[in-house]
């Protein structure tokens, strides 16, 4: 088990490097370079920011020399300042000549976004499970066939089309929920259980419309591994030995399909991430995805290229995690049976 | 073919995307205003028996843009999707056939594309570019070849070791001729349906993309900026936002019961 901890966790440096050397490219991918008018360059941008950004990203320098300074940036965190937003910095706080402390602004914006995404997650397992569990129950009968028809129109169904239906249907004909932001006016004077309410009926649409792509796979493969799982024989042995159905069911069957849900749970982190983008904008939340969204139609390159690689990073520690949890989940791993 | 339509999953999906194909081929017959016209004496109407999907804020037929935009949704889905097919079957080839120091470079290149959240990656570089469809659908291909590579390789691994493969190599085929006439076509099926369902995802990324103004550029009509522009009156004229949506919906619908339906039929054969 120790052996494997420390081989997963090395095995994160190459893939470190790597998505320094793709995100690297994009960078370059523009025509000129980033800081010449042609690259569709914020027009509004000073010559001095433009020199600013030429010697942040050291463009005079041969491409070898210049990526050897990219990466030795990322590797101490530093992702530079912002050209719109007041120059704040991309990450985390810095104190500036006045002794001012200017506010990060991936450290503002990540716990917002990891808020939602727990809650999608939680969702959308809980869900997924509830239903995968039914339509196995009840292979190709009706209930399965309404089920699977359901995560199938889930998964069709454009998020932020069905944002704008339900803001206008839910926030504005009815005024039952909170359609922008995180708070109503007046939060500070609420009482902390008030405030967090408040907060969870700000997160419930855009959290409902996160969760709703991801249904249709897991929901599936919940399904297709309890029926896979209700065939083998070690279920016919507690059916035979005289277990009760939902013993053999919920403890049985449906542990062993869980497992390698958390695999899954691994994988679906960099779509969960990225789809923050469309809901985050739609419902004017300030995380990642919405100052994602802004820095890109700002040009903002120091911003997109900071949440480009701090979003690769979180998926990596979202797939570390994963993988140890199910090594440790597993008794065939846990116990060095298996690789 | 038999296969398809004997499945009712797979013949929905069928019909469904036939039909949107057909009126997206045939746009511009079908279309009964130009979509691009602007009538300033036709705004906002209501959906009536001139303008069966209304007009939008400029006095434009919506059901001729809806047309013209199924044109343009499939184009960058299919075209997208075809790239990202072509350069996971190359990937894919060499990763499963030669394995060795090909096989290491190109799956740890796939690891780490997996791991940059794609559609930051799709935004990162249309910010570096200019938003344009030719743009779009080249970038959704570049990012989106890794399920195919993965697959394609898995067949091959497989494959490799059969008789006929051998058999094929004791008579001194050459490897391009293997991958081509024998590993190829006896992997297709797997193929197919990750490029059916690629095609979803695609037009869905495309909508997204045109959506948040990222996208497919005024004045070309897309299913995605119908709707942007369709947002700002949803109060007083549904039509703008209810079609496209709708539009979009059936047809990810319409490809993913295809591909479901597709996958079900491989999977009984083996």
């Amino acid at each position: 088990m120790l052996n494997y901890l420390i081989k997963r966790t090395l095995w994160m440096i190459p893939m470190l490097i790597g998505i320094s050397l793709i995100s690297f490219f994009i960078m370059h991918l523009a025509p000129g370079d980033i800081t010449s008018n042609e690259s569709a360059f914020n027009p509004k941008a000073s010559e001095e920011s433009r020199q600013k950004l030429r010697e942040l990203y050291n463009l005079d320098k041969p491409i070898i020399v210049q990526y050897g300074l990219w990466l030795k940036r990322i590797v101490q965190l530093d992702f530079g300042s912002s050209f719109a937003s007041h120059q704040r910095p991309v990450l985390w706080e810095k104190k500036d000549e006045n002794g001012n402390i200017k506010p990060g602004l991936i450290q503002k914006a990540l716990p917002i976004t990891l808020l939602i995404n727990l809650l999608t997650i939680l969702l959308i397992f809980s869900i997924s499970i509830l239903l995968g569990t039914i339509a196995a129950l009840k292979k190709n009968k009706i209930p399965d066939r309404m089920i699977t028809l359901f995560v199938f129109i889930g998964f069709a169904i454009p998020g932020f089309w069905l944002a704008l239906i339900l803001m206008y249907s839910l926030g504005v004909v009815n005024q039952v929920l909170p359609i922008s932001g995180l708070h109503s006016i007046g939060y500070e004077q609420m009482s902390k259980l008030v405030q967090i309410l408040d907060l969870l009926k700000h997160l419930a649409l855009p959290v409902f419309i996160s969760c709703l792509s991801g249904l249709a796979g897991i929901s599936l493969y919940v399904r297709n591994g309890m029926i896979e799982i209700l065939n083998q024989d070690f279920i016919k042995t507690a059916r035979a030995k005289g277990l009760y159905e939902k013993k053999v069911v919920f403890v049985h069957t449906l542990k062993n399909a869980l497992l390698p849900l958390i695999t899954i749970l691994g994988l679906s982190i960099p779509g969960l991430i990225g789809g923050s983008v469309i809901a985050e904008s739609i419902f004017a939340i300030p995380g990642m995805g919405k100052l994602f969204y802004d820095a890109v139609l700002m040009r903002d390159f120091p911003v997109v290229m900071g949440i480009l690689t701090i979003g690769s990073i979180l998926t990596l520690l979202g797939n570390l995690i994963a993988d140890l949890a199910y090594a440790w989940a597993d008794p065939r791993i846990r116990r060095g049976l298996t690789k | 073919m038999r296969k398809i339509i004997k499945n009712p999953m797979s013949l929905a999906g069928l019909i469904i995307i036939s039909i949107i194909g057909i009126l997206a081929i045939f746009a511009g017959y079908l279309s009964p205003f130009d979509p691009n016209y602007i009538n300033i004496n036709a705004i906002l109407l209501s959906p009536d028996r001139t303008h069966w999907m209304g007009t939008d804020a400029l006095g434009r037929d919506v059901f001729s843009r809806m047309l013209h935009g199924a044109q343009i949704s499939l184009l960058v889905g299919i075209v997208a999707v075809g790239i990202s097919t072509i350069i996971g079957i190359i990937l894919g080839s060499l990763a499963g056939y030669y394995r060795g120091i090909a096989d290491t470079i190109i799956m740890r290149l796939v690891d780490v594309m997996l791991s940059i959240p794609s559609f930051f990656l799709i935004l990162a570089v249309i910010a570096f570019l200019t938003p344009s469809i030719w743009n779009i659908m080249i970038v959704i291909g570049l990012t989106s070849w890794m399920g195919v590579t993965r697959l394609v390789r898995a067949e091959f691994l497989s494959l490799k070791e059969r008789d006929f493969v051998l058999a094929a190599q004791t008579l001194g085929a050459s490897d391009l001729r293997i991958i081509l006439t024998h590993l190829l076509p006896n992997s297709l099926g797997p193929i197919i349906v990750s490029t059916v369902l690629g095609v979803a995802s695609a037009v869905l990324v495309e909508s997204g993309l045109s959506f948040l103004g990222l996208g497919v550029q005024a004045p070309t009509a897309s299913w995605g900026n119908i709707l942007t522009d369709g947002k700002e009156y949803i109060q007083f004229a549904w039509w703008l936002s209810l079609f496209p949506g709708l539009a979009i919906l059936i047809t990810v619908l319409g490809y993913n019961l295809l591909g479901e339906g597709l996958r079900d039929n491989f999977d009984q054969n083996t």
